[in-house]
């Protein structure tokens, strides 16, 4: 990896692409000896259509596994190229998990805090916003 | 006075003399052979005794003739009269025909007897012939009356008869006609119904072939369907292995990304790693694409074989169906051939039926032409008949008039 470059794992959940950084996923799951139930299915980012892929995150000592439709690969993505969401998205958004994007191919893809993910849980419609101080 | 008269005639023309005397007896003897017996021999004046006793001899001699010849005439007379009254009564008879009375001749004369019985007689013969000429005229009238009424009856019946023998003949002609057109109907059904049975035989020979053929059609349709099950079965036992292969693909995928998860998690260190798994990525999901294209197929073939068993289907329920009505209508042929052939059978007896009936309808319309022509003869020979009758008939009345003019009672 060279320097002022990150690596991103692209993932799907439903028609939208997501991205995360590589260092946020323990490993990438392809079945569910535990079931479904277990991991961690419709979150802030929409609920997965077949959940074939499974991002294995790593929270305090233990381990949570986020439900994707897909993992489309990881990717070497510039610096340069990972933005903060602007302040009054940020303010509007009902996740602490977005904490940017990034643009891939001219296009920006949204760049997901796992861990928060993880930590804000399931999510059922019409969840109220917690109130989560500004990142950066 | 006559006597007288020659006397004195005599006695102014010529003396008495013997000669003279005999001729005085001479001329009285002249007229006595003339038939005239009146004159008389004055003997008076003769002047010779043996003339005059001459005279007187010739004179009573005279006188006898006379008094025969006057009795002669009387019986002439009577004989003329019974003869009259003969002759009268046949004239009665025949102007008349009155022999109802009886004649009253007298019989004056002997001689006339036998004539008057001999008249009666043939009265009598004439009144019994009148009698039973009447009474045969009577029976002739009456006979001829019936026997025309009979030959009228019979002219009556035989012209009945002949008008019934001409419409039974031209009935006959009309049955001849047909007899004639129904013989070739016959004929025709007949040749109709052995098409029938021809064609009715083909279509026997048809529907076994049709039956045949669906038989072979359901052996081939289970064929099929046990072609289609092993093919779907074959293409499920492909599905199962591109399942396996499409797993592994997903393990693959799964792998290479871990792998290139632990290159990047690794840094420069991981790069060959990364290169190395995102090769390996590239391959599993070029595997997973082909047997997603595999499986498109194996749909499609799933969705084809799922069409080609419902046809094959189908066609086992259509063959079983064709079977089932080529076994009806193999019955029903079979029936219709039974019937096709006792029609055939008994459309041939009907043809050779209305052949015979033609023959005899021909044999019959022959014969009612003879018994025409006979009965034409025969009212000819009736109305011929009834002529004569009516002819016998007019005589005897005729007859029996004439007859009535005869009256005998």
């Amino acid at each position: 990896m060279s320097e002022g470059s990150c690596q991103l794992v692209l993932f799907q959940v439903g028609a939208r692409v997501f991205a995360s950084r590589a260092t946020d996923v323990r490993r990438i799951a392809g079945d569910f000896p535990d079931g479904v139930e277990t991991a961690l299915g419709e979150t802030v980012l929409g609920r997965p259509w077949d959940a074939r892929r499974g991002l294995v995150v790593g929270l305090d000592g233990g381990e949570q596994t986020i439900l994707v439709d897909g993992v489309l690969g990881v990717r070497v993505v510039p610096d340069a190229d990972i933005q903060s969401l602007p302040r009054f998205a940020s303010d509007i958004l009902a996740t602490n998990a977005l904490k940017g994007f990034a643009v891939l191919e001219e296009m920006p893809t949204l760049l997901v805090d796992l861990p928060t993910l993880v930590r804000e849980g399931p999510r059922s419609r019409g969840t109220p916003r917690e109130e989560n101080p500004p990142h950066a | 006075m006559p006597e007288r008269n020659l006397s004195s005639r005599t006695r102014e023309r010529a003396p008495r003399s013997p000669d003279r005397d005999a001729a005085a007896i001479a001329s009285v003897l002249r007229s006595h052979a003339e038939g005239d017996y009146k004159k008389r021999v004055d003997v008076k004046a003769l002047r010779d005794p043996t003339l005059a006793k001459v005279a007187q001899g010739i004179n009573a001699a005279a006188h006898k003739a006379q008094e025969r010849g006057d009795e002669v005439a009387a019986r002439m007379e009577a004989v003329r009269l019974g003869l009259d009254e003969a002759i009268n009564a046949m004239v009665r008879l025949v102007v008349q025909g009155d022999l109802s009375g009886s004649m009253r001749l007298e019989a004056s004369d002997a001689t006339l007897i036998p004539l008057i019985a001999g008249v009666g007689q043939v009265m009598e013969t004439l009144k019994r012939f009148v009698r039973e000429i009447r009474e045969a005229a009577l029976q002739l009238s009456s006979s001829s009356a019936e026997v025309l009424a009979a030959a009228t009856q019979n002219e009556n019946s035989t012209s009945q008869q002949a008008t019934a023998v001409h419409e039974t003949t031209s009935t006959m002609e009309e049955l001849k006609g047909a007899s004639h057109q129904i013989a070739e109907n016959a004929q025709m059904v007949a040749s109709i119904a052995e098409q029938t049975l021809a064609a009715t035989r083909q279509g026997e020979g048809a529907i076994r072939a049709f039956t045949e053929s669906m038989e072979k059609v359901r052996r081939n349709a289970v064929e099929v369907d046990e072609a289609i099950v092993k093919l779907s079965r074959r293409v499920e036992r492909i599905g199962t292995v591109v399942e396996v292969i499409d797993e592994i693909a997903d393990r693959s995928d799964l792998l290479a990304l871990n792998a290139a998860l632990e290159g990047a998690k690794a840094g420069e260190a991981g790069r060959g790693f990364s290169i190395v798994a995102a090769e390996m990525r590239r391959l599993a999901e070029n595997v997973m694409e082909s047997t997603r294209e595999i499986k498109n197929l194996i749909g499609e073939i799933r969705e084809s074989t799922h069409a080609a068993k419902e046809a094959s289907d189908g066609n086992k329920r259509m063959a079983a169906e064709g079977e089932r009505l080529g076994g009806a209508a193999m019955a029903s042929v079979s029936g219709i051939l039974s019937g096709a052939q006792g029609t055939s059978d008994a459309a041939r007896l009907i043809h050779l039926a209305t052949q015979q009936q033609r023959s005899a309808t021909e044999q019959v319309v022959q014969s009612m032409g003879e018994i025409d022509e006979v009965t034409r003869q025969a009212q000819a020979g009736s109305r011929q008949a009834t002529g004569a009758a009516a002819e016998l008939a007019r005589l005897a009345e005729r007859l029996a008039g004439m007859v009535q003019r005869f009256k005998v009672e």
